[in-house]
């Protein structure tokens, strides 16, 4: 049992100041620019609420909401389920299996920028190795929307699935031989087994793949941007891809009120993940 | 079998890009006077390491990682062990907060990081790019050391403290050599989080320091020359791979959320 002291703080001194200077300063100064219309630095206006009555009001920031939530969606449908299965794949190999777990961390290290660039290489219609193939299949994705999305997905599963698979290997590889016999003995399902044995022990490493890998996908822009900006026809036009618009176009005001607003929709999953989360536990 | 094939298949899947890009940094991609285009070798490497900034681009991106990860686990082991060892108020809270901070995307920070950074003379500096990614390394390390320190019994802290260990002799001397695995694998997932990022590296590197990433971005342009890119690409996975290499034995150990 932990003792109570409220001394310990002082140990959590260091962390607080460092997270202050780098989260919360620059997390109350993007909300403070969002209530301000911004030409230059010295030259800043007093609008309210106005940018997020503009930005809510539009249809474009629905619709890419909208597409956003449901990327993250078919990111969380495909990775995790994915990352648990490959993980029990390699649980019998013991030891051995470790070179699949090197394997499979291997895409983490790639630098961000750089994914979008391999995949299409990979996939140029002249020179990639799947390209010519996928051009007489049709694949076509510059042009026809629902393609840029199983590309963008595909990308986004080769990045992140080692990510799953790791942290789901850890939870798996260590529950004791005894149970899984047990449960053989009580003639249990693959399901039950699952259910009952594999899931409580990957949960609390499932729970940071969830949150993670949400709000990653949910903020996705490197990968988006690099492979067809957004297009075709706004397929791909994500909420990260509209404020990078803004920055680029300096409006700065703007840009700061859609960030703030980013940051609640995360937040608001977030919390509503921790409480259920919580609930689950206690009960 | 079919295990067998299917990890055959899911291998296929991740070598096949990086598979790509090391032949195409063996190849010889825009041609000039002395080398045809198609030509094998290690030529690409070469104008790698020959460019200055280049070079600059890799110490940058070594000096940053270093010092966030060190930056990390010296900040984050005390408030790992006050966690793991005392119950205080606002205790959930604070883990809350790591939380947040954890899940903030960066391009939401990236602008008021910027002004506020280039108040300090941070910017174009390895050290901004080491302080901010902090940001969601620092939940990060909390939690994985956390969850190491409260795997060693507390009976083990109250020994030391009887043999007259106390403060940072235990810290050094005892806790440190019990959870040095744990100290690895947050090192591991601080580096990986912070080796590949491209948001504040790219918003806080203006015009010098710029990291291995920014570099490869700048390199695209007119005439890209593909095989230098996948040559600069290539030596930037080798510090990644080493990391993997080195941690291998404890990747399995993973991280639990706390919250």
């Amino acid at each position: 049992m932990r003792a109570h002291d409220n001394r310990a703080w002082w140990l959590l001194l260091p962390a607080l100041v460092l997270l202050a200077v780098v989260g919360v300063l620059p997390l109350l100064a993007v909300v403070n620019y969002g209530f301000h219309d911004i030409f230059s630095l010295s030259d800043v206006h007093w609008v309210g609420f106005d940018w997020y009555a503009d930005i809510l009001n539009s249809h474009r920031f629905l619709a890419s909401l909208g597409r956003s939530f449901l990327f993250s969606a078919l990111v969380l449908a495909i990775q995790v389920p994915l990352g648990i299965a490959v993980a029990k794949l390699l649980v019998p190999y013991g030891p051995r299996a470790v070179w699949g777990l090197m394997l499979c961390a291997l895409p983490l290290v790639v630098p961000w920028n750089m994914i979008p660039m391999l995949w299409l290489g990979l996939i140029d219609t002249r020179t990639g190795i799947l390209g010519p193939g996928l051009a007489a299949l049709g694949f076509d994705w510059k042009f026809t929307g629902w393609h840029t999305w199983v590309l963008l997905l595909a990308v986004d599963t080769w990045h992140w699935l080692g990510l799953v698979v790791v942290l789901a290997y850890a939870g798996l590889a260590a529950i004791p031989q005894a149970y899984h016999q047990a449960a053989a003995i009580d003639g249990a399902s693959r399901w039950s087994v699952f259910r009952h044995i594999e899931l409580p022990r990957i949960s609390g490493a499932l729970a940071i793949v969830f949150l993670l890998r949400f709000v990653d996908s949910f903020m996705i822009y490197t990968e988006a941007f690099a492979i067809n900006a957004g297009g075709p026809q706004d397929a791909t036009r994500f909420l990260s891809v509209e404020l990078g618009e803004e920055i680029k176009g300096f409006s700065y005001g703007q840009a700061a009120a859609r960030a703030t607003l980013y940051f609640l929709v995360v937040l608001t999953v977030v919390w509503a993940f921790v409480i259920a989360t919580r609930r689950r536990e206690e009960a | 079998m079919i295990r067998l094939l299917a990890l055959l298949a899911l291998a296929a899947f991740i070598l096949l890009p990086l598979v790509q890009a090391v032949m195409l940094s063996f190849t010889a991609t825009l041609p000039t006077e002395t080398v045809a285009e198609g030509t094998i070798g290690l030529m690409n490497y070469r104008n790698v390491l020959a460019s200055p900034e280049l070079r600059a681009a890799i110490v940058n991106s070594l000096i940053y990682v270093t010092l966030n990860v060190t930056l990390c686990i010296a900040v984050g082991l005390p408030a790992a062990y006050a966690l793991a060892r005392f119950r205080f108020v606002g205790d959930r809270h604070f883990l809350l907060a790591i939380l947040v901070f954890r899940v903030t995307p960066p391009v939401v920070l990236s602008l008021p990081a910027f002004i506020l950074f280039s108040r300090f003379g941070l910017v174009n500096s390895p050290v901004g790019i080491a302080l901010i990614h902090c940001l969601f390394n620092l939940p990060v390390a909390i939690w994985i050391l956390e969850s190491f320190i409260r795997a060693v019994p507390r009976a083990f802290d109250e020994t030391a403290f009887l043999d007259g260990h106390s403060g940072p002799s235990f810290f050094f001397r005892h806790l440190i050599p019990a959870i040095a695995p744990g100290i690895g694998v947050a090192a591991f997932f601080c580096f990986i989080f912070s080796w590949v990022e491209v948001v504040f590296a790219r918003i806080l590197t203006v015009t010098a320091g710029k990291p291995i990433t920014m570099a490869i971005g700048a390199m695209f342009g007119f005439q890209t020359d593909i095989g230098k890119v996948m040559a600069m690409t290539c030596l930037s996975l080798v510090p990644g791979v080493m990391m993997i290499w080195l941690a291998r034995n404890h990747l399995a150990k993973g991280f639990d959320l706390r919250a």
